[in-house]
């Protein structure tokens, strides 16, 4: 009588924390009705760790957009939580929300919580930006060693701005035909001098062959 | 040794070097397909069709680039020309000073008659210091026209100068192979506005004893029109090279570049299962989409989706909650919306007339924890 009296206790604290959590945020209201409430279990577990919530609703409204079966939504949820949460330990307490959301993206890529931290220590400024390339360099195929090097290179010198941009070189060179690797060495010569130049002849390949 | 020896040669060459690579090397490939119209001193001019595949090779501190070039002209006569050139980089060092040791095999061949074959190797010194440079060169080698081989023997300087976007170069360069002489001042500026590339050169020679003398200048243009091609343009005079055995001439040309090979992504864990829903990923034909981001800092995001056909173009991402937005057709082609996003990284799909969400080009692409894509971009 106790076991059964303390279960449904248990049982109706946990809904009831879950349908307080749910009821939290009313975008996922758009979760199905069975996934909602394990969602906002893990969305609440996650507020209580200190953790930003707010991409662990983006991921879930991601997947009911793409409509995605509800223990996949919360898998996806769950993952993201444990990469937050490596991204903070990484990062260190003051850490803001965009910065570990970006640092989540950074390790899921492949870059390592000692690059990150690396990346704390080099810029004053916010990170979210440098972070956001680096995942995004990584995405395209750069090799993390390479796009590490660079982005920390210019981490403590270059804008925001000047960080997309360089970015975008990568892109540009990766498309007209240098490795990845080879392209953003070149982006960030350009970006910050010339220690990864590189001048024999067959580098660069912008140029059309002659007839 | 003939000239389809030496090709084969440097190709097998090429193939080992890039067989005994190790882990952090890539390889990139591109083909690039186009028409030029060229005019040799002392021929008619002629149009012609151009293929020209190119192979890079790099690991940190080595490079190999194989490139060959097969034009069919006009009359119906064919050329051929293949070349493999390598660099190896000293390691980096606390000094500003860089050593590269360099080599290249390359052989050409025109209908019947006119073959060449070269081989060279090259030191050069590089002096780096911030956004300049200087090095000095010295080259050596032997190269035939069809008869027995001629010594080669080069040496040069140069500099150069990088101004945001902007690089300027200066060199000059002397050269012996056999009893031919001559010495070449060059100065060049490349430009990179956004997706384009622009290159010029100027140079002149300005001494010479059976090389030819006289002013050369070109100018070329690389625009990328996404993630695997672009469009190439180029054309001006160039001098005769009697190392690689091309005849001076002008040209003009226009070739649409692929990217044939593309190094592997990264490789993320695989999603969990598979969505109910359609994707890009799932073998059905999509149309394709290319997103442009134009962020003002301060200001409201500025996005545009180009698509060749469409009566209804959305987005979805983390900055509408994933709410699927209809953008509004500003032109053909063009569809766009004007919304405020937050500074970060953000999570992008598009769907075009109601089909399955797919990943823009213009975005990078990575898996979406639903078994489909997602493309990432960041705003400053």
């Amino acid at each position: 009588m106790h076991l059964l009296r303390t279960t449904s206790t248990s049982l109706l604290g946990a809904t009831l924390i879950a349908t307080a959590a749910a009821a939290q945020d009313q975008r996922l209201d758009r979760l199905d009705p069975s996934v909602r409430p394990l969602v906002a279990s893990v969305i609440d577990s996650a507020r209580a760790a200190g953790l930003p919530t707010e991409p662990l609703v983006q991921r879930a409204l991601e997947g009911a957009t793409k409509g995605a079966p509800g223990e996949v939504i919360v898998g996806a949820v769950q993952r993201l939580v444990a990469d937050l949460g490596e991204a903070r330990s990484a990062l260190g307490p003051g850490t803001t929300p965009p910065e570990l959301a970006a640092g989540a993206a950074a390790l899921r890529a492949g870059a390592g919580p000692a690059v990150l931290a690396k990346l704390r220590r080099a810029r004053s400024q916010t990170i979210t930006v440098p972070l956001a390339v680096l995942a995004d360099l990584v995405a395209s195929g750069v090799p993390v060693d390479s796009a590490a090097a660079a982005v920390l290179a210019l981490a403590s010198t270059t804008r925001d701005a000047d960080l997309v941009e360089f970015r975008r070189a990568v892109e540009r060179d990766i498309a007209l035909g240098a490795p990845p690797g080879m392209a953003v060495s070149t982006a960030a010569s350009a970006a910050y001098g010339a220690q990864g130049l590189q001048l024999d002849a067959g580098a660069r390949q912008s140029r059309p062959s002659r007839p | 040794m003939t000239a389809g020896t030496h090709a084969r040669a440097a190709s097998l060459a090429a193939g080992w070097s890039l067989l005994v690579a190790s882990a952090p090397a890539q390889t990139a490939g591109t083909l690039d397909v186009g028409i030029s119209t060229v005019r040799y001193d002392g021929f008619l001019p002629s149009g012609a069709v151009t293929a020209t595949p190119a192979l890079r090779w790099e690991r940190p501190g080595v490079g190999i680039s194989a490139r060959g070039t097969y034009l069919r002209f006009e009359s119906g006569h064919r050329s051929l020309q293949g070349d493999v050139t390598g660099s190896l980089f000293a390691p980096r060092a606390a000094t500003r000073w860089r050593g590269e040791l360099a080599a290249g095999v390359g052989a050409s061949r025109y209908v019947d008659f006119a073959s060449f074959w070269h081989a060279v190797a090259a030191a050069r010194l590089h002096l780096l210091e911030g956004g300049r440079g200087a090095w000095i060169s010295g080259t050596a080698g032997t190269t035939s026209y069809g008869t027995g081989p001629r010594t080669v023997a080069a040496g040069g300087a140069g500099a150069w100068l990088r101004l945001a976007q902007f690089t300027v170069q200066l060199s000059v360069n002397h050269s012996h192979i056999g009893d031919t002489t001559y010495t070449d001042l060059q100065s060049s500026a490349r430009a990179e506005p956004g997706p384009v590339v622009l290159e010029g050169t100027l140079g002149a020679r300005l001494w010479s004893r059976g090389g030819g003398r006289g002013s050369y200048g070109e100018a070329s243009a690389a625009i990328s029109l996404g993630p695997r091609t672009a469009l190439m343009i180029g054309g001006g005079r160039y001098p005769t090279d009697p190392i690689r055995g091309s005849v001076a001439g002008r040209y003009l040309t226009l070739a649409v570049r692929v990217r044939a090979i593309t190094p592997r992504r990264v490789a993320f864990p695989p999603p969990r299962a598979a969505p109910r829903g359609a994707s890009a990923d799932d073998g059905t034909s999509l149309p394709a989409a290319r997103l442009q981001v134009l962020a003002v800092r301060g200001g409201p995001v500025r996005i545009v989706v180009h698509v060749a056909d469409a009566t209804r173009v959305e987005l979805a991402g983390d900055f509408t909650d994933w709410e699927p937005l209809a953008l509004t057709s500003t032109g053909p082609g063009e569809w766009e919306a004007v919304i405020p996003i937050v500074s970060g990284v953000h999570r992008i799909n598009v769907r075009i007339d109601g089909t399955a969400w797919i990943v823009p080009a213009g975005t990078t692409r990575a898996p979406d924890d639903y078994g489909s894509g997602v493309g990432i971009f960041v705003v400053p």
